[in-house]
C-alpha cells in the first residue's frame, strides 16, 4: 500500500486510470473474439464438414469382418454323422503389443501346450500378426482369454471332426485348417459343403478389439449337408475285413469297394494303410492314397468273364462249347502263354471256373481288336468314372489299332491293360444287373441316376453269373468265397506286378464277386497288394469277400437263397480238395 | 463449510490483525439468511462447472487407456482417482490461498517468482528432473510429480503485476519499463525451452507482456515490438519452405495423416463424429487408443465426440464467462486504485484465456500442435492445483474489492 501511494503520487490518477480500462476492454474483446472463432470452427467441424471427417474415421476403425459359415455335415445313408464341424478358436497375437511377464508366459505356454521358448520365438517375429495356436478347444481358449493378456486375441473357427476316424478316412478325405476340402468327398463336394461366409461391419479400437457392431452386410449361408451312399455298418465291415487280411498276409496295401446292385451306389469303400483324419500329424503319402480310385493295376483273371460274355453274346460260343486247352501252352508269334495246370478239353463255363488262360485267349482271338476294345470301353475301362472324386485314375486301354495279336491275347486275361478297383466293381454290375450297366454314385440315391447301358443280353449275363458261381464253388478257383446261407459268384485275379517295365515276383491278388447269386444285391471288389505267405486271389482276397458279403447281406436284411448245412459241407470239401489254382 | 471454518480459525490465530475480516466473512457465509454476496457467483459456478465436467471427462477419456495399460495396473479408475485427489488438494490449497490478503501476495511476489525460477533450473538438472516423452518437465516428490512450469504461470501473473505497479511511472520508457521485464522473460523462456515446454513459454510470455500492456506500457513501444516480431516471423517463414511446412503443416493433417498429422487427424475425426449432440457420454471411439493424450491435451476432442457441438459450446461459454469475470473483477479493483490486485486478476484472466484458446485451437486444428493442457479440466496435478490457486486469488481480489466498497476493509 505504501508503495502504491508513492507511485501514484507522480501521475495524474485520472489519466492513469483511463488508459488501462480501454486496454483491458480491448484485451477481453480480443480473447472473446478468439473464442467466437473457436465456436465457428467447431460449427464447421461438427455441423458442416462432419461427413468428410466421419468418412476418414470409418477408414481408420471400421472393418468388414467375415462371419464364418458352418460347413455342411457328411452323413451316411442312414443319417449317421461322419464329418461334422465343431467350433474351435485360434489364438493369435500382435507381437509388438505383447509384453508378457515370465509368469504369464509360463501360464500361456502351458495352456497352448508349447515350450516357453517356442512361444517367445513366435512373439519375437517382427510381423504384425502371428498365430500362436490354431484350432484350440473352446474351454482352453476361454482359459487363455481369462488371462487378459494385451496383444493376444482369438478368432472363431471351425474344425472338422470325423467320428468314423480311420474307417472312413479315404472315403471322406479331410479339410485344410482353413476349412477347405483337401481330399475325398470333402474335396469332391466342396461346392456343396462349403458355406458362404457372411460379413458385417464393425468398429474396432486400435488394439483390434471390436467395440461396436455397426451393421450386418450379408448373413452367412451355412453349407449343405451331403448324404453319402455309404452305409456305416458295411463300411466298418469292409474296413475290418480288409485290415484283418492285411495283417494276416503282411500286405503292402489293399482296397475294398462294395456297390449296391440296384442303384449303383457305393455302399462302402475302404483302403489300407489308412490314417486318422482327426490327427494328421505324421501322415505319409502311402497312407493318404485312396487306392480304389487312384491306383491302377493289371487286373489279371477278373477280366476273363467279360471275354466269356462277349463270346456268348456273339453266338460263336455256347456255355457248353468245348475248347481244347492242352498241352497247357499256346504260342503266339514269338511269345507263349501257359496255364498253371493242364486242363485238357474244357467247356466255356469250365474255362472261367478253372480260370484257364489258354481257353480265354482262344475265345478272344475269334474277335477283332476293335470288338474287344469296344467291350472294354463300354464297361468303362480306360476312362474316368467321373464321380468327381479327386485323383480318379482312368487306367490304360490303348487304341485297338496298335494292338499286336499277343497283346490282344494277354489283355483277354487282364495283362497289358490297367484298371482301378472301382472300375472293376463298376464293370461287374453288368453281370449282376442282367447285362445292364449303371453309373456309380457316391451319394445316396432314391433311384438310379443317369441312363443304363446294355452290355450283354439278360440270358448271357445269367449264364456268365452261373459260371462265376461255379468259380466260387467247389472245383473253382475260389471256394473260400463261400458264405453260409447265400449263393455267391465271383472271379479271382492274381497278377504279377510291373516294376520298371518288367514283371517281377510280386503279386496283386484280387477277387470281384456278387451275392446273392440268384438275385444279386451287392458287388464286392477286393484287392490286396503284395501279400506274403500266399498270393492267389482265391486264398487272399476271396475270404475278405466272404466276410464282407456275409455281414453285409445280413445287415441289409437280404433273404438267404441257399440252405446253410450243404454249404458247410462244401467248405469242408474245399479244404480236403484244394481249390484249382488259377492261371496267371 | 466446516473446512472453511476450520481454515479461517487457523488463519485467525496466525494472523489476527489482518484477518479478522476474513474470519467474519466466512462466518457470514455460514449463515443461510445471508447468501454469499461477498463472492462472485458467476465466477464460482463457471469454475465449478469446468472442474466437474473436467473430472467426468477425464474419467471417460482415460478409462480405456487405464484399463489397457500395465503401468496403471489395469485399473479403469486409475486416472479418475488421481484427478479427484488432485482436485481435492487443489481446492484445499485454494482455500488456504484465499485466506492470504493481496498485500501479502504482493510482498511475496519477487520471492515466489525467484523460487519459481529456481525450480525451473532444478528441473533441468539431470537426475532431479524427470523425463517423460523426451521432455524434462517434472520434479519427483515422493508419490507425486511437481511441474514447476504450471506454478510459474501463477507466479508470473503475480510478479508481472507487482513489477508493473512498482514501475508504473516508468511504463512510458522502453529502457526502464519494458526492457528489464523482457530480459527476465527471455531468461525464463530460455529455461522453459530447454525442457522443452513451448506451450508454457507462450502462456507465460503472454501473461507477462499482457500485464505490461494492461499496466500502460508505452503503446508505441509495444506496437513496434509487435511489428518487429511479426515481420521477423514472416521473413523466417518465407525464406524457408521447410519451416513453412513445419508451421503450417497442421492446416492439412490429411497430407500425412498417419505420420505428423496422426494426432490432429484423430482429433478432427472426433469432432466430426460428435456432430450436434455427440455420440453419448462414454461412447467415444477415438479415446480407444486412437487419440493420444485423450485425457490431457486432447480432452476437448473427447468432449466434442461424446457431447457434440453443444458440449463444446458449453465449455467455451464457461471459459468465456470465467475470463470475463476475471477482467471485470480486475477493472473493479483498478477503479478502487488497487492496481496490483487488478493486474493480477486480469493476468489470471489472460492466462486462462490464452491457454484455453491455444488448447482448443490445437484440438480443432486452428493452431499448430503444442503440448498445452486445457485449464481446470485436463488431467494433471500441478496444473489443477495451480488453477485452483489462481481461482482462489481471483475470489480473494473480488472479496477484498467488495469489502472495500462496503467500507469494511482497509
Amino acid at each position: 500500500m505504501q508503495k502504491q501511494r508513492t507511485v501514484t503520487f507522480n501521475h495524474n490518477p485520472l489519466l492513469k486510470r483511463e488508459l488501462p480500462v480501454w486496454r483491458s476492454r480491448f484485451v477481453l474483446m480480443v480473447l472473446l473474439a478468439c473464442f467466437l472463432a473457436l465456436v465457428g470452427r467447431a460449427l464447421f467441424l461438427q455441423g458442416i464438414n462432419n461427413e468428410f471427417l466421419q468418412a476418414k474415421g470409418e477408414m481408420r476403425y471400421a472393418r468388414v469382418l467375415e462371419v464364418p459359415a458352418t460347413r455342411g455335415r457328411i452323413t451316411d445313408r442312414n443319417g449317421d454323422m461322419f464329418a461334422v464341424s465343431t467350433p474351435v478358436r485360434s489364438v493369435w497375437a500382435i507381437p509388438s503389443d505383447v509384453n508378457l511377464e515370465p509368469g504369464e508366459a509360463r501360464q500361456l505356454s502351458k495352456l497352448l501346450e508349447m515350450d516357453v521358448s517356442e512361444l517367445n520365438a513366435k512373439l519375437a517375429s517382427g510381423r504384425d500378426f502371428a498365430y500362436l495356436k490354431r484350432q484350440l478347444s473352446p474351454d482352453v481358449a476361454d482359459q487363455v482369454a481369462a488371462l487378459k493378456l494385451a496383444g493376444i486375441h482369438q478368432q472363431q473357427e471351425y474344425r472338422r471332426f470325423y467320428p468314423g476316424g480311420e474307417v472312413t478316412a479315404h472315403m471322406l478325405g479331410f479339410t485344410s485348417v482353413e476349412d477347405r476340402g483337401q481330399e475325398g468327398i470333402e474335396l469332391a463336394y466342396e461346392a456343396q459343403l462349403a458355406g458362404q461366409p457372411g460379413s458385417r461391419r464393425v468398429i474396432k479400437d486400435r488394439r483390434g478389439q471390436i467395440v461396436e457392431d455397426v451393421e450386418s452386410i450379408r448373413p452367412p449361408r451355412d453349407g449343405e449337408d451331403v448324404v453319402l451312399a455309404m452305409d456305416g455298418k458295411l463300411q466298418y465291415l469292409a474296413y475290418s475285413a480288409l485290415r484283418e487280411a492285411m495283417q494276416k498276409y503282411r500286405a503292402k496295401a489293399g482296397a475294398v469297394v462294395v456297390v449296391d446292385v440296384r442303384t449303383g451306389e457305393v455302399l462302402a469303400l475302404a483302403n489300407a494303410p489308412t490314417f486318422n483324419p482327426n490327427n494328421r500329424a505324421n501322415l505319409t503319402g502311402a497312407q493318404l492314397r485312396n487306392r480304389a480310385f487312384t491306383d491302377t493295376f493289371e487286373p489279371g483273371s477278373v477280366m476273363k468273364p467279360f471275354i466269356a460274355g462277349m463270346a456268348l453274346e456273339s453266338g460263336k460260343f455256347k456255355a457248353t462249347t468245348k475248347i481244347d486247352t492242352s498241352p497247357g501252352r499256346l504260342t503266339i508269334g514269338t511269345a507263349s502263354i501257359g496255364d498253371a495246370h493242364v486242363h485238357g478239353v474244357l467247356s466255356v463255363a469250365e474255362v472261367i471256373q478253372k480260370s484257364s488262360n489258354i481257353g480265354t485267349v482262344k475265345m478272344a482271338l475269334q474277335f477283332s481288336p476293335e470288338e474287344m476294345w469296344r467291350l472294354f470301353n463300354q464297361l468303362g475301362f480306360g476312362s474316368q468314372l467321373d464321380l468327381g472324386f479327386p485323383g480318379e485314375a482312368a487306367g490304360r486301354l490303348r487304341p485297338a489299332k496298335s494292338w499286336r495279336p499277343i497283346e490282344q491275347a494277354t489283355m483277354s486275361y487282364g495283362h497289358g491293360i490297367s484298371v482301378s478297383l472301382i472300375q472293376v466293381a463298376h464293370a461287374y454290375l453288368a453281370f449282376a444287373r442282367d447285362g445292364d450297366l449303371l453309373p456309380l454314385s457316391l451319394t445316396k440315391l432314391d433311384e438310379p441316376k443317369g441312363s443304363s447301358k446294355r452290355i450283354f443280353s439278360p440270358e448271357v449275363a445269367r449264364e456268365v453269373r452261373a459260371m462265376l458261381e461255379m468259380a466260387a464253388g467247389p472245383g473253382g478257383t475260389a471256394p473260400q468265397a463261400q458264405v453260409p446261407g447265400y449263393r455267391v459268384a465271383g472271379k479271382t485275379g492274381t497278377a504279377y506286378k510291373l516294376e520298371g517295365g518288367q514283371y517281377v515276383k510280386k503279386y496283386i491278388s484280387s477277387f470281384v464277386g456278387l451275392a446273392p447269386a440268384s438275385r444279386p444285391r451287392l458287388v464286392v471288389a477286393v484287392m490286396i497288394d503284395e501279400p506274403n505267405g500266399a498270393h492267389y486271389g482265391g486264398a487272399v482276397a476271396a475270404p475278405v469277400f466272404a466276410r464282407i458279403v456275409e455281414g453285409s447281406l445280413r445287415a441289409l436284411g437280404v433273404a438267404p437263397d441257399a440252405p446253410i448245412t450243404p454249404l458247410q459241407l462244401a467248405r469242408k470239401q474245399g479244404v480236403e480238395v484244394p481249390a484249382v489254382q488259377e492261371s496267371m | 463449510m466446516k473446512i472453511a471454518a476450520a481454515l479461517s480459525s487457523i488463519f485467525a490465530s496466525r494472523e489476527p490483525a489482518t484477518c479478522s475480516a476474513g474470519a467474519r466473512t466466512v462466518a457470514r457465509m455460514m449463515q443461510p439468511s445471508q447468501p454469499a454476496r461477498e463472492l462472485d457467483l458467476l465466477l464460482i459456478w463457471s469454475a465449478v462447472g469446468l472442474l466437474l465436467i473436467g473430472l467426468v471427462m477425464v474419467y471417460s477419456s482415460s478409462i480405456a487407456i487405464a484399463e489397457g495399460s500395465r503401468f496403471t495396473g489395469h485399473q479403469s479408475h486409475y486416472f479418475l482417482m488421481r484427478h479427484a485427489v488432485f482436485l481435492a488438494v487443489g481446492i484445499a490449497t485454494g482455500l488456504v490461498a484465499f485466506q492470504m490478503p493481496m498485500t501479502q501476495w504482493q510482498r511475496l511476489a519477487p520471492a515466489l517468482f525467484v523460487s519459481g525460477v529456481v525450480l525451473l533450473i532444478v528441473v533441468l538438472i539431470p537426475g532431479l528432473g524427470r523425463e517423460v516423452n523426451g521432455a524434462q518437465r517434472w520434479l519427483s516428490l515422493g508419490p507425486v510429480n511437481l511441474q514447476p512450469s504450471e506454478l510459474m504461470k501463477v507466479f508470473a501473473a503475480i510478479y508481472a503485476a507487482d513489477y508493473t505497479v512498482r514501475k508504473l511511472d516508468a511504463m512510458g520508457s522502453f529502457k526502464r519499463g519494458f526492457l528489464p521485464m523482457m530480459m527476465v522473460i527471455l531468461f525464463v523462456g530460455f529455461l522453459l525451452l530447454r525442457e522443452p515446454d513451448f506451450g508454457a513459454f507462450v502462456v507465460i510470455t503472454a501473461i507477462a507482456f499482457g500485464v505490461l500492456f494492461l499496466g500502460g506500457v508505452n503503446i508505441r513501444v509495444f506496437a513496434l515490438l509487435g511489428v518487429v516480431a511479426l515481420v521477423g516471423f514472416m521473413v523466417l517463414i518465407w525464406t524457408s519452405p521447410y519451416r513453412r511446412e513445419r508451421i503450417f503443416g497442421f492446416m492439412d493433417p490429411w497430407q500425412d495423416a498417419f505420420g505428423k498429422g496422426y494426432q490432429l487427424s484423430h482429433a478432427l475425426i472426433a469432432f466430426g463424429r460428435g456432430e450436434w449432440f455427440g455420440v453419448g457420454l462414454g461412447a467415444s471411439v477415438e479415446k480407444l487408443f486412437y487419440l493420444p493424450e485423450a485425457h490431457t491435451d486432447f480432452l476437448l476432442s473427447v468432449i466434442a465426440e461424446e457431447l457434440g457441438f453443444v458440449g463444446v459450446v458449453v465449455v467455451i461459454g464457461l471459459f468465456a464467462v470465467l475470463i470475463q469475470r476475471a477482467f471485470v473483477i480486475g477493472r473493479e479493483a483498478i477503479k478502487l486504485e488497487r492496481y496490483f490486485s487488478g493486474l493480477v486478476a486480469q493476468g489470471i484472466g489472460l492466462w486462462m484465456g490464452v491457454q484455453s484458446f491455444i488448447n482448443m485451437g490445437v484440438n480443432m486444428g486452428l493452431l499448430p500442435t503444442k503440448g498445452l493442457t486445457l485449464p481446470m479440466m485436463s488431467f494433471g496435478g500441478s496444473g489443477i492445483v495451480a488453477n485452483c490457486v489462481a481461482l482462489a486469488i481471483l475470489l480473494r481480489i473480488d472479496w477484498e474489492v467488495r469489502q472495500m466498497k462496503r467500507g469494511a476493509g482497509s
